[in-house]
């Protein structure tokens, strides 16, 4: 498998996925590699509704994600793969998957978070999941869409003070 | 390059717009005509040629409701205007599809794109396929 995209969205798989990225990306299998979506029939159900012909969606907990990665049936397929949280690309590293690029689309904001874009805010355990993945060489670019703008993950977080 | 004009009643075709570059982006070529209480079939011509000025002449008029004003005043345009034409019923859906083919399409094939993606956007949740158990989270196959 190859991941062409790796992208942080806590919303999984929504409309600038599969009208923009995907198109931009040139690839027509995405998967949602997420544990609480695999295991909510309804949220999975939306989530493999949203990709448009000829796109095929998967939504996978990570240990089916990593068995899938490690198929040599899919060794030439090309894939954009969406997790909820910079925590879920540790766990997809940890568990083999070779990644040196992420893309930062969105997390959206909760109690106890700080905002740090329009589009992405941290808490604590964010925080520290990016400054693992920089410490592993990761580039954690903040962009939402393919034509947006775009910065540095750990330099928004230094300009906010969060690291 | 065909250039797209969306007119709709109220504030609706701005907003239109705004909603469709929140998905795919900044896009060129792409106008937004409102049409407020006040206005009238004359006002929305003046909009059109302004727009047309900017984007023509291949134009694609996106409008709102068949037989309404915004629609009556792009008949009107189209008739005097080759190249130009005109769809009803935009929405969203419609303005994703289209706006992403825009690159070397003609009018023809924009409308008919435009027609499907009108269509298509239509579902029901309640006619939505329902998903797998959870028996296929075990092995390795997608």
């Amino acid at each position: 498998m190859k991941i062409k995209l790796l992208r942080i969205d806590s919303r999984l798989i929504h409309g600038q996925i599969a009208n923009n990225w995907v198109g931009t990306v040139g690839v027509q299998t995405m998967i949602a590699a997420c544990d609480s979506a695999a295991h909510d029939n309804l949220r999975k159900t939306l989530l493999m509704q949203v990709g448009r012909e000829p796109t095929k969606t998967f939504v996978l907990d990570i240990a089916k994600t990593l068995r899938v990665y490690n198929n040599p049936k899919y060794a030439d397929l090309d894939v954009l793969m969406v997790v909820e949280t910079p925590q879920d690309v540790i766990r997809l590293m940890d568990g083999g998957i070779p990644v040196t690029e992420v893309n930062v689309g969105g997390i959206t904001y909760k109690e106890g978070m700080t905002r740090v874009t329009e589009s992405v805010s941290v808490g604590k355990a964010e925080i520290e999941a990016f400054q693992e993945l920089h410490r592993r060489g990761i580039k954690l670019e903040v962009r939402q869409l393919p034509s947006s703008s775009h910065s540095d993950m750990m330099d928004d977080l230094k300009a906010k003070n969060l690291i | 390059m065909v250039a797209l004009i969306i007119a709709a009643h109220g504030e609706l075709a701005p907003a239109l717009l705004a909603s469709t570059q929140m998905i795919m982006g900044p896009l060129d070529n792409v106008e937004a005509v409102d049409f407020t209480k006040s206005e009238g079939p004359d006002d929305l011509l003046a909009k059109y040629e302004d727009a047309y000025k900017r984007v023509g002449p291949d134009v694609l008029f996106l409008v709102d409701l068949f037989g309404g004003s915004p629609f009556n005043a792009a008949a009107r345009f189209a008739a005097v205007h080759p190249g130009v034409d005109v769809v009803t019923g935009v929405s969203l859906p419609m303005l994703i599809e289209v706006s992403a083919g825009m690159n070397g399409a003609d009018v023809p094939t924009l409308v008919k794109a435009a027609i499907a993606a009108g269509g298509s956007g239509i579902r029901t949740y309640s006619q939505m396929q329902t998903t797998v158990s959870t028996a296929d989270e075990e092995g390795d196959e997608l």
